[in-house]
């Protein structure tokens, strides 16, 4: 539930934002559409605060009229002491139904207040995860292959999520902290300023308080979570190594660098906690010191009939109340930080270079007899590097290239060119004689279909994700398609059928299916150019004959570039590509690069060299 | 939860957590009747000397207080961080000694979050018990005994207010609950779309479905923040509903004290001192229902715990192991082995039987899941057999120390593994005494020389976690130096092979071939290509788990039909 203690993260390093202000209004901006609300949230905030503030002093007339009663009631002749005492309960009604009035007033407005904020804060924060992903659709694939998946994540989930809760809780907080401390110590003044004199001794010792404690406690905060990372590291390591570490009888030597680091860990870890669990009963002591002194003096004044009971017992509580805004305001500073660090962390990516919509002035061909065509082209993933120099290439409509070269070689970065995820900075790239970049990227995409040996498939149904290829293809569509990427069979034999939900750690179909799923999909979207990649392994033996069957079958008739493993598809290609250290450094057909004796030759040979 | 606590915690600590937090709450306790003494006795007659007294009294409670607080939170602290180290440790020693059955059942990410998260929520909660779940009850006894003594027939304002109180909470609990837990659900949907947005981004761009992306997150966001929404809200009323019970109590107080006092049956300083117990027996009561949001999130993490320390180890050693005897030549032989996965119907292999002595290679081949690494992992027991017997150097394995046996195999996994630190730290993995000159002899049989040569610094290059600066193929030729550079008798590859390019493999073959201490030992080979195979002296071909060829390639070619399908399927014709 999100009411957290005050003191919840004084103590703890937060991120610190680059620049605070500028993200702040950004952030800020995003609230735009909600001012009014907002502006009644404060209202509604500060409303809340005063009747909360006012209604002890009110309260404290009643204990005052009681007390009155007492004290004439002492001062009566003891003879005449019979009978009820003298209390004007009349007054006191009117004064409790007062009071209640404004206790009832008070929570409405601060039920309200939270009701609309929680509303207000969802909303900004779906706006702000919408635009997120819509960023992500229009970032170049650079951005996504340059960024680890777990750090987008966390700006995703966790930034966002920091961002909600300080919006939802912390603002109105703030709002309500100052307001409570101002009126309180309004309200004291009014009662008496000696009495507030005393009791503001408390908010300098409460400020040194939390100045002395918070650095200590964020200097073993920052170790703790430096040591549990190192922890953490070791858990990993050693559990995904767990046959590593076991082959090698090294059970005992992990152990015991662990316990070290545990114990590291441990050190840091109770003395955070220990100094940060402090600050509460200190505050509290700070908060008691006041009491005492202003029950003392004010005791003594109520004594000579300077003040009221009532006004005691109401300044008691505000004394109760007073120093709560010192750690609250403290505490949510640090929350503001963290969450604007989030909110830049956010903006970042916001602020990524999109894709723009390209042209360069290389005249399309009339009339060509390629599909594809690589005229000098050059490309590097960065300008240092490049990858591709002068690269030449004609691929007539039909022909079959296969991609072949170690592990690691570059090999999709061709596919990266075709399906334009990167473009070419030098010389020119035509599709069907039109210079790609003179194409949209959807143009381009739509004469393509790739089938990846990442089989990704989304959460959904297995007809969904084959239908994935071709958003209009109807039912019959989707059939056939499974139907010749020979995938029909093995869905009709799940329980649900085409309505099998894929999960998202594909625990409930094989590799093997999923490929063929993905050939399906292919299939669907009827492409004229096919990019596929072929399966190294993990594959039963079986399936993988379903897989070149429909592979062969999907290649059919189509101008195809196969990042190719098998030797059979490698031989039989029309061209062939060679790649290496992320370079295409040899093309041309079997024969040619054979006769060329290049590193090809080397390749090809070397299968053979042992197994002859 | 408590199961987990009951032995790791000292119970002299956790009773000097409760004592000192005793000592707290009285000395909380005092300051309100203190001050109502003082308005009764002092205040009242204007006795300045009795007020002075009261003071001093109340500045000292409230100094002993700190200090108690003071000790409870360090008792609170050490404990739970004792306690969480110590279930980290235990947790982490455990599963180090699991064999691979246990690693299956329990699988090495959810350990890692055991380990990981769940220490650590039990940590949090065992702060929050040593702190609040003693303060909760001791507080709300205290304030109830206190409010009783100073007033008994005030006490009737609590029939109302607890149990409306107690409605309030119950009733906005019963529908924020399952709220809360479908907003996990939704939360989850979101990563989940936003996650497959990013693995996806070249499937989705290729088949130009921005488009249907975009619809499918706008949804599970809508579904996401309209559950919050309703969550949040009803939340919203949490906080102003129990200050304004509170608050009614105290105008309950003062009416119902009033008359109380206007007929003498009640002093007046009571009244004060008697609304600030009755706000302590409120807060109580919210404290224990925060708590009882806590427990369910630790007992779910204390059960995923309990589960690991409870786990029986399926791997065990007998009582009098023998030992392996220390010889230059050595024998391996399988004799009606058989294994069976946990609980699984069929054997995932049956009647294994093979000989081999040093010297000699062993490749094993066959689709997923017709067992190859299934056998491999029997040898340096990673599993145990559910029949038959696997003999080394004549001995039977499951009779000598597993130290031992582990000492005499070197084992290098399909997926490679490295540590976080240098390549000479990982080397020595294999060999802690190894010389400059031993790694990198091993290095270039694992064809990984040329690489390591190139990172300026060599043997001390670094490794990152999971040796993430290193390609696919690089780290498996880091695995494979490691285990080349340990002495053994027996070196098992298990498809380790398949991760490196046909030119690689090759020469790796080659220079292992050429090796005199791989000479000297056993090789096993699990393959999934022909190339690697071809050469073995012994060819085991598997078929769901099956034994269905065992020969030499020249021999299976011509007479095996499982060998001839994968030969076709990775050769053409010509090429058989």
């Amino acid at each position: 539930m999100p009411q957290h203690g005050p003191a919840r993260n004084i103590g703890k390093t937060v991120d610190k934002p680059k620049n605070f202000w500028q993200t702040a209004w950004r952030l800020c901006k995003y609230m735009a559409p909600w001012k009014w609300f907002l502006a009644l949230v404060f209202i509604f905030a500060i409303g809340s605060v005063i009747f909360q503030i006012i209604s002890p002093k009110v309260l404290g007339e009643a204990t005052t009229e009681i007390f009155n009663g007492v004290v004439k009631y002492q001062r009566l002749q003891p003879a005449k002491r019979t009978g009820a005492l003298p209390i004007d309960f009349d007054k006191i009604k009117v004064i409790l139904l007062t009071v209640g009035g404004m206790y009832l007033v008070s929570a409405l407005l601060g039920f309200f207040q939270q009701l609309i904020m929680a509303n207000i804060s969802q909303k900004i924060v779906f706006k702000l995860r919408a635009d997120l992903k819509d960023k992500m659709q229009r970032l170049p694939i650079n951005y996504y292959d340059t960024h680890s998946n777990g750090d987008i994540m966390s700006r995703a989930v966790n930034d966002m999520d920091n961002i909600a809760g300080t919006l939802q809780q912390s603002l109105t907080q703030m709002v309500t902290s100052i307001v409570t401390f101002v009126g309180v110590l309004i309200m004291m003044f009014t009662i008496s300023w000696q009495l507030t004199l005393i009791a503001c001794i408390t908010v300098p010792l409460g400020i040194l308080v939390v100045a002395l404690i918070a650095p200590r406690s964020q200097k073993y905060f920052a170790k703790q979570q430096q040591s549990l990372g190192l922890l953490n590291d070791q858990v990993e390591e050693n559990f995904a190594g767990h046959t590593v570490v076991k082959t090698f009888n090294k059970e005992e030597e992990s152990l015991e660098k662990f316990n070290e680091q545990n114990e590291l860990y441990y050190k840091s870890s109770w003395k955070a906690q220990f100094i940060s669990g402090l600050i509460m009963p200190v505050m509290n002591f700070v908060k008691n010191l006041g009491y005492v002194f202003v029950a003392v003096v004010g005791g003594i004044k109520v004594a000579h009939g300077n003040l009221s009971l009532g006004d005691v017992q109401a300044f008691l509580q505000y004394v109760n109340q007073f120093t709560q805004p010192i750690t609250q305001i403290a505490n949510i500073a640090n929350t503001i930080q963290a969450t604007v660090a989030s909110a830049e962390r956010i903006f970042q990516v916001l602020d990524e270079e999109e894709m723009q919509k390209t042209h360069v002035a290389i005249p399309d061909k009339a009339e060509t007899e390629y599909k594809i065509e690589f005229e000098d082209a050059a490309f590097g993933y960065d300008s240092k590097q490049p990858v591709l120099k002068n690269l030449n290439l004609a691929v007539t409509t039909g022909e079959k290239i296969a991609i072949v070269g170690p592990t690691g070689a570059g090999k999709t970065t061709l596919v990266n060119l075709l399906e334009r995820f990167y473009d070419i900075q030098g010389g020119t790239l035509r599709l069907a004689g039109r210079d790609t970049r003179n194409l949209s990227r959807e143009a381009v995409r739509s004469h393509f279909a790739m089938v990846l040996q990442d089989t990704w498939l989304f959460t959904g149904t297995i007809y969904d994700n084959i239908k994935y290829g071709r958003e209009t293809a109807r039912e019959k569509e989707v059939l056939q398609a499974a139907k010749a990427a020979h995938a029909d069979s093995f869905i009709r034999q799940l329980p649900q059928g085409y309505q099998t939900i894929l999960n998202e750690e594909a625990s409930n179909i094989s590799q093997g299916q999923r490929q063929l799923l993905t050939i399906a999909r292919a299939f669907l979207a009827d492409p004229e150019i096919l990019i596929l990649d072929e399966a190294t392994s993990s594959v039963d033996t079986r399936t993988e004959i379903l897989i070149q069957k429909a592979m062969a079958k999907l290649l059919k008739g189509r101008t195809s570039f196969i990042v190719a493993h098998r030797l059979s598809t490698i031989r039989d290609a029309d061209k062939i590509i060679v790649m290496n250290h992320g370079a295409i450094i040899e093309a041309g057909n079997h024969a040619a690069l054979l006769a060329k004796k290049g590193f090809y030759a080397d390749l090809y040979n070397s299968q053979f060299t042992t197994s002859a | 939860m408590f199961r987990l606590a009951r032995n790791r915690l000292s119970t002299a600590a956790v009773l000097g957590a409760a004592i000192f937090m005793i000592i707290q709450v009285f000395c909380d306790l005092q300051l309100p009747t203190i001050t109502s003494d003082m308005i009764n006795r002092g205040v009242a007659i204007g006795n300045t000397a009795y007020i002075w007294r009261s003071g001093s009294l109340m500045l000292l409670l409230a100094f002993i207080g700190v200090l108690a607080a003071a000790g409870n939170v360090f008792f609170a602290s050490t404990q739970a961080q004792q306690l969480g180290a110590k279930l980290r440790a235990e947790l982490f020693r455990k599963v180090l000694y699991f064999g691979n059955f246990e690693m299956d059942h329990l699988g090495s990410s959810s350990l890692i979050t055991r380990t990981t998260n769940d220490v650590l929520q039990i940590q949090n909660v065992t702060v929050m018990i040593l702190r609040m779940m003693i303060q909760a009850p001791i507080m709300l006894v205290g304030a109830g005994i206190m409010a009783f003594i100073s007033e008994r027939k005030l006490t009737v304002v609590f029939l109302v207010s607890i149990p409306v109180l107690m409605i309030a909470i119950v009733s906005i609990m019963y529908f924020a609950v399952p709220l809360f837990k479908s907003l996990q659900k939704r939360i989850d949907g979101i990563n989940l779309v936003f996650r497959e947005g990013l693995t996806g981004v070249r499937v989705i761009r290729a088949f130009r479905q921005d488009h249907f992306e975009q619809e499918r997150f706008k949804n599970v966001n809508r579904a996401y923040t309209q559950t919050a929404v309703k969550a949040f809200s009803l939340v919203s009323l949490m906080f102003p509903v129990m200050i304004l019970i509170l608050n009614m109590t105290n105008i309950g107080i003062i009416w119902i004290g009033g008359k109380l006092i206007a007929t003498s049956r009640m002093e007046v300083g009571n009244l004060v001192s008697f609304m600030t117990y009755a706000a302590m027996i409120l807060f109580s009561f919210m404290m224990l229902s925060m708590i009882f949001v806590f427990i369910p999130r630790a007992q779910a993490a204390a059960v995923r715990i309990n589960e690991v320390l409870d786990t029986d180890f399926s791997i065990t050693e007998i009582a009098d192991p023998e030992k392996l005897p220390v010889q230059k030549s050595h024998t391996l032989e399988f004799k009606k082995v058989a294994f069976r996965y946990d609980h699984a119907e069929n054997q995932a292999l049956q009647d294994v039987n093979f000989h081999l002595r040093s010297g000699q290679t062993l490749a094993i081949l066959g689709g997923t899941g017709s067992g190859k690494s299934t056998l491999v992992n029997l040898l340096p027991r990673l599993y145990d057999l559910e029949t038959g017997q696997i003999l080394l150097d004549g001995k039977e394995i499951a009779k000598c120390s597993q130290r031992d046996l582990r000492n005499a195999i070197s084992f290098v996994q399909q997926k490679a593994v490295l540590f976080k630190g240098t390549v000479r730290s990982n080397l020595q993995v294999g060999k802690v005494t190894a010389t400059d000159q031993e790694m990198w002899h091993a290095l270039e049989i694992a064809q990984a020389k040329d690489f390591v040569k190139e990172t300026q610094k060599g043997l001390d290059a670094v490794v990152e976690q999971n040796g993430a600066n290193f390609s696919g193929g690089q780290k498996q030729r880091l695995a494979i130096a490691r285990a080349l550079i340990k002495p053994a008798a027996v070196y098992v590859f298990d498809d380790s092979f398949s991760a490196l390019d046909f030119k690689t493999d090759a020469q790796l073959r080659q220079a292992m071939k050429t090796d005199p201490q791989t000479q000297k030992s056993i090789v096993i080979i699990v393959a999934q290509r022909i190339a690697t195979v071809t050469q073995a002296d012994q060819i085991l071909v598997l078929d769901a788990g099956r034994v269905v060829g065992l020969g030499t390639h020249q021999q299976l070619k011509a007479g095996n039909q499982t060998y001839q399908e994968i030969m076709r399927s990775q050769l053409r014709e010509e090429e058989l």
